[in-house]
């Protein structure tokens, strides 16, 4: 049976698919797949899934290893083996408000898609805040007066800048990084170590 | 009526493979000279919670009771089992168990548990015989495949004592190798000025597979001592279990102890078809320590869940039906000792043809 592997869709995957042709890896079925989302290679099988889903398939060993970025491991915290970093879909993770905005000494309101990340990052800061959870589109939260901040991944901070958002303090960086089955990784080692050392050789390199 | 998340009914065929599951255990174990032991399913939290233990307080099933005390379901059998037997006779060495456990993780609130604890044993005879009792009972349950995986928390211990890493430090390093996270070892071991150490512990991350990795080890460790003894008690485990039949073993140096109380040899049992653990445990020592004993102590616990969904269904004796009247019941009743291999049931209607797989009718029989 072919190494299953889950792939993280859109911004991800694309990024994978170059890195993977990078490696020599034929990539054509995978960019040919349409709304497939179950495409084999010669090689593998790929499973094309929402980031914290894909944790969720390899920690349940569905898929043997999987490509995921580390803000969805940072916040969902999976029993899986979390190999290496991949050199793509680097982003860090923000506090970010309206410009000009003068905090009160009421307690916050942060609004933010990942909450269990805010949560540990406030309570390490010695503050209570009030978190309120939204699953995409944070950005609006400030503007439209649901919360006084947002917790969130900034990548080139286009986003935040024409929402009229500015960052507030940084404090996690994350990369897209390799997962895998922590039983799969024992038992089928012979077939997932030879991609698993070629991902690694390329991060070295 | 709904279910809280997390727990299940149990019926028909999966309950009658967990019996069955549990009944071979029960053999083989008394075969090997085990002797039972049951400890209650409630107990306080701090018998789980206190630092030689250490287990996760959010994961237990708790409520507070009259007093105030915070009690528990049973979360662990080991360490209850350490409790009780501080009260028993010194002669008795092999103890077996059999029941449920309760923790709120991925599989659900309830899973049912056999396992043995071997204490006061020679280090070396506790191990072989954990391990062989593994494969007695497997062999028994007619599985074969499955793999073992040896582990010894000895090796991440001796490599970070030179870091002096306070509590905090500890459980990330511990953390970052459970999750083979070598980017995260490297740089946390690092930070601490010690870049050898930093890449014996990332190899370590790798460092898993068949008796070459011990090889290796042996090669590489040869001027340590400490190190040494550990990849040489881990090759004779490994010998062992190779020589006493055609079994898949497998090693991972860099595996370290989830709970306080491990201390020595790690060992666990992959099903090699679904990647399911179906037996895990080792060396424990250290869990007597809160007693005040400097014992040996050595077990391992069988997923009965994991083991009942692959064993073969269980054959169903034969079905007979014996029609009886308010007149003839007692003949009935007395009939069944005639049929011990049957499954017999008394109905005082005639039953639809194949619904059974023989029927007898007393109905109309006249009674003196």
């Amino acid at each position: 049976m072919k190494p299953v592997i889950a792939l993280t869709k859109g911004r991800l995957e694309k990024q994978f698919l170059s890195f993977f042709a990078s490696l020599g890896y034929d990539i054509d079925p995978l960019t040919e797949k349409g709304r497939k989302l179950r495409v084999e290679t010669d090689e593998f099988a790929f499973i094309f899934a929402k980031g914290p889903d894909v944790t969720t398939y390899v920690q349940y060993g569905i898929a043997d290893l999987g490509i995921v970025g580390g803000d969805i491991l940072a916040e969902i915290q999976p029993d899986v083996y979390d190999l290496l970093p991949l050199p793509f879909g680097q982003c860090r993770m923000a506090v970010a408000t309206e410009k000009g905005k003068s905090w009160s000494n009421q307690k916050k309101y942060i609004a933010s898609k990942y909450t269990a990340i805010t949560k540990a990052f406030f309570k390490d800061k010695g503050e209570s805040v009030e978190i309120i959870k939204l699953e995409g589109s944070v950005e609006l939260a400030p503007i439209l007066g649901l919360a006084d901040a947002i917790v969130d991944i900034v990548e080139t901070g286009t986003t935040l800048k024409e929402n009229g958002l500015v960052i507030d303090e940084e404090f996690m960086e994350f990369s897209a990084r390799l997962i895998a089955n922590r039983s799969s990784l024992k038992i089928k080692r012979k077939q997932l170590n030879p991609i698993i050392e070629k991902l690694q050789q390329k991060e070295n390199e | 009526m709904f279910l809280p998340a997390g727990s299940q009914d149990q019926i028909g065929e999966k309950l009658n493979n967990q019996a069955h599951v549990n009944q071979m255990f029960r053999t083989v174990v008394q075969r090997r000279d085990y002797k039972a032991i049951e400890t209650p399913v409630v107990e306080y939290a701090e018998t789980f919670t206190n630092p030689h233990v250490g287990m996760d307080f959010s994961k237990l099933l708790k409520w507070f009771d009259r007093e105030g005390e915070i009690e528990v379901l049973r979360p662990d059998w080991t360490t209850a089992i350490a409790r009780a037997l501080m009260k028993q006779h010194r002669s008795q060495l092999k103890w077996f168990y059999q029941g449920s456990i309760f923790r709120q993780d991925k599989n659900g609130i309830e899973s049912r548990q056999a396992g043995i604890e071997i204490i006061r044993t020679d280090a070396l005879l506790g191990e072989m015989e954990s391990l062989f009792t593994a494969v007695d009972f497997l062999s028994t349950l007619s599985i074969d495949n499955y793999m073992i995986e040896l582990g010894h928390t000895g090796i991440f211990e001796y490599l970070t004592t030179p870091l002096e890493l306070d509590e905090k430090e500890e459980g990330l390093l511990r953390s970052a190798m459970h999750d083979k996270k070598k980017d995260v070892v490297y740089r946390l071991v690092l930070e601490k000025g010690h870049e050898e150490i930093a890449e014996q512990l990332v190899t370590l991350t790798q460092a898993f597979g068949g008796i070459s990795v011990l090889d290796d080890y042996m090669e590489k460790w040869q001027d340590v001592h400490e190190l040494k003894e550990i990849v040489c008690l881990l090759k004779k485990l490994f010998n062992a279990l190779e020589e006493l039949g055609d079994i898949d073993v497998t090693v991972d140096l860099g595996r370290v102890r989830q709970l306080p109380y491990y201390s020595g040899t790690m060992f666990r049992g992959y099903l090699t078809n679904s990647g399911e653990i179906c037996f895990s445990g080792g060396r424990y020592d250290k869990l007597y320590k809160q007693f005040n004993q400097n014992i040996s102590a050595v077990g391992l616990a069988f997923d009965v869940d994991q083991l009942a969904k692959i064993i073969e269904p269980q054959l169903e004796a034969k079905r007979l039906c014996i029609v009886a009247s308010p007149n003839t019941h007692i003949k009935a009743e007395k009939m069944r000792r005639d049929y011990p291999e049957c499954r017999v049931d008394i109905q005082y209607e005639v039953p639809q043809v194949g619904e059974y797989d023989q029927i007898i009718n007393l109905a109309n029989e006249v009674t003196g």
